[in-house]
């Protein structure tokens, strides 16, 4: 039976942005149907469609054969649809049960009932969460669960998840699949969005590809290859591999001494870590999120208070500088958060100066024209897929958010580039682009630091590898040294 | 883009049509001739062009003083006190000066370290901005009033203080036939600073990123401690600028209940809210508010409409016109304090 079939579904944006050009297939029941696409193919937008959060400008959705028209989120509940968002809508002083019972209840469910299915649901589902704990004390992955059951309380019969990965450590992904895989043989049908190839193998069944707003295809996932699926993506071959030359490092430029920062609950966060980033070398930072890495990066870039130790950029001690004169030390930092690194109201000429206010300034006034001629510039030699430079940048997809971050951070042309998850979120060319622009990077000599929980990009593009693991780097050296399964385990704290 | 802006057209069209429509419904319930009255509230303030302009420049910088924190999304109440300071130092200063420059700069300094002080607290004490405007709006208030009728009082007119000497005065100019009293004049020059600040330099800049983002802020090397007491003083500046016009532009005394004065610190705050924020709005709407009220005083006399009611009809029409802004900043508002408690 199908659950949900799209039919010539389309949406115009209200800034006129053309988001859906007439999206049609359909999603069986009891299945894990991914969803793929190049960053602002219009997965999301199909989604809040079907969630009821926006209005499609034409065409027809079904689910299980009643034609669906939604007039909000409320709706769509009711008609057995469910949505874990990426940023999730959890009230943090609840607890557990307190969000769960106040979702379910708001649309008039018994409180006595809601209960007694929690209690069944998590029997049936191994989804175990601490019903008594605030969420503001749970990790990502306990609040995601926390999620997926209050959609399941509410009955959803259709599970939407939007890249829900991208927030996720190894090991939590695997509980995820471990579960979703229990529900669909529950019955449940579930939407799957992600741009790593590696999960639309692992989990989904059927799988649908998108392009600029039209479907490219719909495959059973045993029946396609890879490289076939990128090749639908992108419209191009991508290329796997990525072409390392050969480089001797240079001059030490970042230097950490002994480095300790308490983290925002007042206990130490960064344990005495010390590492040296040369000219022209990559090194990264492996570990799985929430050892330290965040804070180690903010106290470097002035963001945050070190307790003790020294930052030495350049051969000039920092430390405890304020985050400006680091900056004009000549680092550039890229944050993990696009709405850290970006303002999203403001258009894109306005994010221009977040970083560089100093360049584009004479006196106390702004020069704006000059940050106009940068931004374009930007957009055109990062591929940033947008209209016009007034578009506020909130309203660029998640991955041309990213080439633009990016890309003005690198044309700042610093001698130390900081990046944090510099490809989260992005589709399978983005990342491929990104990775290249690193590599470059690299090559003229820039030292780098790579901070990333994606162990595939730390082996792809670092020349050392440091583990951390609890505040400490628990193991560094030539990443040739290590294998996959020997920094799993150091990430995991054991020490091989 | 041009969608974006025609949406926005439609919004004002729509919010003036409907606020029309409920002022008209009112008075024709209260057995009023409803088009006679929109008539009159809307171009009746047209008749004295030049009254209505200098009303309109008071408003149009206490419009600035909530506009400008607000854009730090700071919320200054206490625009109100900030005034009244202004016009209190500027009548003292004016006793001793022989032109208005010193009095005028003086009202605004004052005002200004007025909101410095409750930005400062705000940002550095974590005491609400809020409570402490409002509390100083009265402590100002009545200490004003002690000071008309004690150091300041008039020994030939009791109930107001000294008056402003000659020299000190602003006035009307002639511009080849139209007269245009230079408090308006300064007012648009200042309107227009205003804009240029807050759109141009980097202060304004970081003053509207930190009202956005506050971790974007601090990312940026931003202090958003130090952009949000800035953008308290900066309005505090305005709040105090339209005390000291008041007082060396139109009165040229304070009387004992501040009767010139009072409530003038709140209606900026729905002219800030009809101007979206943006200073080249608040002119505008700052001129429209006036005519309403003014419009409003012609209905009464003509129509023999009681104050209460037009109003009524006036708050109907700004509300309708604020309304849709006042929402989006509001959520925007919960959502940067939420965030900065987040990043602290
Ligand atoms: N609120 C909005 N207003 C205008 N345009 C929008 C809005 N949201 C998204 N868009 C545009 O619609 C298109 C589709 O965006 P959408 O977010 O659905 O992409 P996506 O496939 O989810 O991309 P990503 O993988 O980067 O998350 C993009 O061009 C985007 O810029
Ligand atoms: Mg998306």
């Amino acid at each position: 039976m199908e659950a949900v079939s799209f039919e010539e579904v389309r949406k115009v944006y209200p800034d006129g942005t053309y988001a859906l050009k007439g999206v049609s297939f359909s999603v069986e029941q009891g299945e894990i149907h991914g969803l793929l696409g190049e960053n602002g193919a219009g997965k999301t937008t199909l989604m809040r469609i079907l969630y009821g959060e926006i209005k499609p400008t034409g065409g027809r959705i079904k689910v299980f054969g009643r034609e669906a028209r939604f007039s909000g989120p409320w709706d769509a509940i009711k008609a057995g649809i469910g949505m874990v968002y990426q940023k999730f809508s959890l009230v943090e002083g609840f607890t557990v049960m307190e969000n769960i019972v106040l979702s379910s209840t708001r649309i008039g469910m018994d409180e006595r009932a809601v209960r007694k299915r929690l209690d069944y649901l998590i029997e049936a589902t191994g989804l175990k969460v601490p019903l008594d704990q605030e969420v503001s004390n749970l990790p990502v992955g306990m609040r995601q669960r926390v999620e997926i059951l209050k959609a399941l309380v509410r009955e959803a019969k259709v599970l939407i998840l939007d890249e829900p990965t991208s927030v996720l450590t190894p090991l939590e992904v695997r509980d995820l699949f471990k579960v979703l895989r229990r529900l669909r043989d529950d019955g449940l049908t579930i939407i799957f969005i992600t741009h790593k190839l590696k999960e639309v193998r692992e989990i989904t069944d059927r799988v649908t590809v998108l392009r600029r707003g039209r479907v490219v295809g719909t495959h059973r996932t045993e029946e396609v290859s890879d490289v076939e699926l990128a090749r639908m993506m992108v419209g191009r071959e991508v290329l796997f591999q990525l072409s390392r030359k050969k480089v001797s490092p240079g001059r030490p430029v970042l230097k950490v001494k002994d480095l300790w920062v308490e983290g925002d609950d007042g206990v130490w966060a960064v344990k005495g870590a010390s590492l040296t980033v040369r000219e022209g070398e990559i090194v990264g930072i492996a570990g799985v999120q929430g050892n330290g890495q965040k804070e180690l990066v903010e106290a470097i870039v002035g963001i945050r208070k070190a307790q003790r130790g020294q930052v030495i950029i350049g051969g000039e001690e920092l430390t405890g500088r304020a985050t400006r004169e680091v900056y004009d030390r000549g680092l550039a930092y890229i944050p993990d958060l696009r709405p850290v690194g970006l303002v999203m109201e403001m258009n894109l000429v306005e994010n221009v100066v977040l970083t560089r206010i100093k360049e584009f300034s004479s006196g106390p006034v702004i020069e704006w024209g000059r940050a106009r001629e940068e931004a374009d510039k930007i957009v055109k030699s990062f591929n940033v897929l947008v209209d016009s430079l007034n578009t506020p940048v909130g309203r660029l997809s998640g991955g041309n958010q990213q080439k633009f971050m990016l890309g003005r951070e690198i044309s700042r042309n610093p001698s130390l580039v900081i990046a944090s998850e510099p490809t989260h979120g992005l589709d399978v060319a983005a990342t491929e682009y990104v990775r290249k622009k690193i590599l470059e990077l690299r090559d003229s000599g820039k030292a780098i630091l790579l901070v990333s929980t994606d162990l595939d990009e730390v082996f792809q593009l670092s020349d050392r590898i440091a583990v951390m693991y609890e505040g400490k780097i628990i193991a560094e050296g030539p990443s040739e040294s290590f294998s996959l399964e020997r920094i799993g385990l150091l990430m995991g704290g054991v020490r091989a | 883009m041009l969608r974006e802006y025609l949406q926005f057209v439609l919004e004002v069209i729509g919010s003036v049509l409907a606020g029309f429509s409920v002022a008209a419904l009112i008075m024709s319930l209260m057995g009023f001739d409803p088009l006679k009255g929109l008539y009159l509230i809307t171009l009746g303030g047209l008749s004295d062009p030049d009254y209505l302009l200098s009303r309109s420049s008071l408003i149009m910088m206490t419009g600035l003083a909530f506009s400008v924190p607000a854009l730090a999304s700071a919320f200054n109440i206490g625009g109100e006190g900030q005034m009244y300071v202004g016009g209190l130092v500027a009548l003292a200063v004016s006793l001793y000066s022989p032109n208005p420059l010193l009095p005028l700069a003086s009202g605004a300094l004052a005002g200004g370290l007025v909101g410095l002080v409750i930005g400062a607290l705000r940002a550095y004490r974590e005491v609400n901005e809020v409570i402490t405007a409002i509390m100083m709006n009265w402590t100002f208030y009545y200490l004003s009033i002690y000071l008309i009728t004690t150091y300041l009082y008039n020994p030939l007119a009791p109930y107001r203080s000294v008056s402003v000497p000659e020299g000190s005065r602003l006035s009307t100019i002639d511009l080849s036939g139209v007269k245009l009293h230079v408090s308006f004049l300064v007012s648009i020059a200042l309107a227009l600073v205003a804009y240029f600040l807050v759109y141009h330099t980097k202060l304004g800049y970081e003053i509207r990123v930190s009202g956005l983002s506050r971790r974007s802020a601090v990312y940026a090397g931003i202090n958003p401690r130090r952009t949000f007491t800035l953008s308290m003083a900066l309005g505090g500046v305005f709040g105090g600028f339209s005390g000291a016009l008041n007082v060396i532009g139109f009165t040229y005394y304070m009387d004992q209940l501040l009767t010139s004065m009072y409530g003038m610190g709140f209606d900026g705050i729905g002219v800030a809210l009809m101007g979206r924020n943006n200073p080249i709005g608040i002119i505008l709407s700052s001129i429209f508010f006036s005519m309403l009220l003014l419009g409003g005083q012609r209905m009464q006399v003509s129509m023999n409409v009681p104050k209460e009611l037009t109003d009524a009809l006036s708050g109907v029409i700004i509300i309708s016109l604020a309304m849709p802004y006042a929402y989006r900043m509001l959520i925007s508002y919960l959502r940067v304090r939420k965030v900065g408690r987040g990043a602290e």
